[in-house]
């Protein structure tokens, strides 16, 4: 009979190796990215490095202008991230805690939002980025120019408001007791300075959820910044890797490195913030 | 303004002590400008386009339905659509079995779950280019070290993603490793809302651990199950990126998918009319499947949408 002590070690055993499973392709990513191609080359096959070659990274991001990818991918997803902020929880805090007409019917569109996907309207927006009027050459009937393509404000302003946060921030709003609007009117404090200072402050934790989750859909991205961007001078990372991929070809390790690098920031992230990774998803159910 | 005056007037109780915040309409309105000119009009517009021939440089022309006749003729698009059912099928149920498995082992109180838990969530928050890279590098023909196992145990190598018969496969295998960390994490917020009494009761009157599974476990999470197989249906309808870096849809369209469709027609031929109308078919399908949720879902005690 297997005592109860055995059974938690043949767990912990098969736990250990499921999280071992899953991380080896990770595992691998990080030593290839340390060898020389000559010993990834070799008949025969090592998983530890014989050599520690560090060079690899500085080697690899000197292919390719990575000091403006990375740039580009901190300054677009920050942008979105501090914009979706203020505007979907300034909606939000309307549609749960003011009062007026046509806000029923206006969330109730809102909603509508939540069922379309990105992929069903990226024609109709990378054409309306395109002949935006008076911007980027163009004239009021938005031709002549190239409107918001390869521009920040075309990789960042579809992006900064939307059904989900709207939603998210109405749905956390709604669990205020309404003693706390009524305190505040009593002390005659306008709207807002009741959305600004008392409720605010107590929604970090709603704002965090939606800020992680922001910031993995824009730093993640890929199919946005490939349509609206063809400058090397606008490529996010993502884009600078699946370029950087058809240049290298067979220089896995070199590849591997980018790669790596490109993951890192958000499994930082993750690792510090793991509550409001999971809280989005638990909340919401969305990717 | 009108109706609001007069509901004021009739039901005056109710409204009086809440009056109306006119400030309500500039707290909406950056947010909601956005929403309505980025989604609810693009919506609009791909609509009117995928019944024009709209090419991107003449003026567009109504041309009725003809669009949706070709794409009911079109063999790649059906090809697209076929491989995007193929797709989910296969990579939902595991997915969703494993999430499962993986939850429920990883709910107790063991050692080291958390670092478990972590692992298992990482490659769902990797984005999909770079999982792609490194998934290219494990399924590399030559030096790949999918083949230089099979090379050890003396098989004959496998040239996984420009084989048509495991290219689609091998873009399953890397989707289902991506999103078990996703159905996990979801079914153990489900598991942490069954009452912990049922399975006291259940001890007492000496139910097996594995019986209580099916016995208890299972029916106790029908909306979890139901909440994620819709998600994942959507998730995996919008299959695109790796398509796109692995395999570009080849070998022999075996991998191309319906957005794959929408992107070549319309960002590499710019036929934006028909690909818009590929769009509305790819919008009509979600729609279908998210009313299902609501219809379904709202039976069961749901975790979803509250």
């Amino acid at each position: 009979m297997i005592t109860r002590k055995g059974t938690t070690v043949i767990f912990s055993t098969v736990m250990l190796i499921i999280a071992l499973l899953m991380l080896f392709p990770f595992l691998l990513m990080v030593v290839t990215s340390l060898k020389t191609m000559g010993e990834i080359q070799s008949p025969t096959f090592t998983f530890i490095p014989k050599h520690w070659l560090f060079d690899n990274y500085s080697v690899a991001m000197r292919r390719g202008d990575w000091v403006q990818y990375f740039s580009n991918s901190f300054i677009v997803t920050a942008i979105t991230v501090v914009f979706s902020l203020v505007f979907n929880s300034m909606a939000g805090f309307a549609f749960a805690r003011l009062r007026f007409p046509g806000r029923d019917v206006l969330f109730f569109s809102v909603l509508i939002g939540i069922m379309v996907p990105a992929q069903a309207t990226m024609i109709p927006t990378f054409l309306m980025m395109k002949m935006f009027p008076f911007f980027g050459g163009n004239d009021w009937q938005g031709q002549g120019g190239f409107g918001f393509i390869n521009s920040y404000t075309g990789l960042v302003l579809p992006f900064i408001a939307g059904s989900f946060g709207i939603f998210l921030c109405r749905q956390y709003f709604l669990n205020f007791p309404r003693a706390l609007d009524e305190a505040a009117q009593i002390d005659g404090a306008n709207v807002f300075r009741v959305f600004f200072q008392i409720y605010l402050p107590l929604s970090k934790p709603i704002l965090a959820t939606l800020a992680i989750f922001k910031t993995t859909a824009t730093w993640n991205d890929y199919m946005w910044p490939l349509i609206m961007t063809n400058t090397e001078q606008m490529r996010t990372v993502q884009l600078g890797l699946t370029i950087f991929r058809s240049e290298t070809n067979v220089e896995w390790n070199l590849l591997m490195a980018a790669t790596t690098l490109v993951v890192l920031p958000l499994v930082l992230l993750f690792l510090a913030a793991q509550k409001y990774f999971v809280q989005g998803i638990v909340t919401t159910g969305l990717k | 303004m009108n109706s609001a005056a007069t509901s004021k007037a009739t039901t005056p109780k109710s409204r009086r002590r809440v009056p109306i915040d006119k400030a309500g309409y500039l707290f909406i309105a950056p947010g909601y400008l956005v929403y309505f000119a980025f989604i609810f009009i693009p919506l609009l517009v791909g609509l009117y386009y995928s019944f024009t021939n709209y090419n991107f440089y003449s003026t567009p022309a109504f041309v009725g339905f003809d669009n949706y006749v070709r794409l009911f003729h079109d063999k790649l698009f059906g090809t697209a659509v076929y491989n995007t059912f193929i797709y989910s099928l296969f990579s939902i149920f595991p997915q969703m079995a494993l999430g499962l498995l993986l939850a429920v082992l990883l709910n107790g109180k063991l050692r080291g779950r958390l670092f478990a838990r972590v692992s298992v969530y990482v490659p769902n928050v990797t984005s999909m280019v770079a999982v792609s890279m490194i998934w290219l590098w494990i399924y590399d023909p030559s030096l790949g070290i999918l083949n230089r196992a099979l090379k050890t145990f003396g098989l004959d190598p496998v040239q996984w993603l420009y084989d048509p018969s495991t290219a689609m496969a091998a873009i399953v295998i890397m989707g289902i490793w991506k999103s078990i960390g996703y159905t996990m994490i979801v079914y153990l917020s489900g598991l942490q809302s069954i009452p912990t009494s049922l399975y006291e009761a259940a001890h007492m009157d000496g139910a097996t651990k594995i019986r209580q599974f099916f016995a208890i476990t299972i029916p106790m999470l029908k909306p979890t199950t139901f909440f994620i197989l819709v998600m994942s249906c959507i998730n995996s309808f919008m299959v695109f990126e790796q398509v796109n870096i692995l395999t570009n849809g080849g070998p022999l369209n075996k991998t191309t998918t319906i957005v794959h469709q929408i992107y070549l027609r319309g960002f590499q031929d710019f036929q934006m009319g028909y690909a818009s109308a590929m769009a509305m078919v790819l919008f009509v399908i979600t729609l279908l499947i998210t009313l299902l949720n609501f219809r379904l879902g709202n039976k069961g005690n749901d975790i979803d949408v509250d």
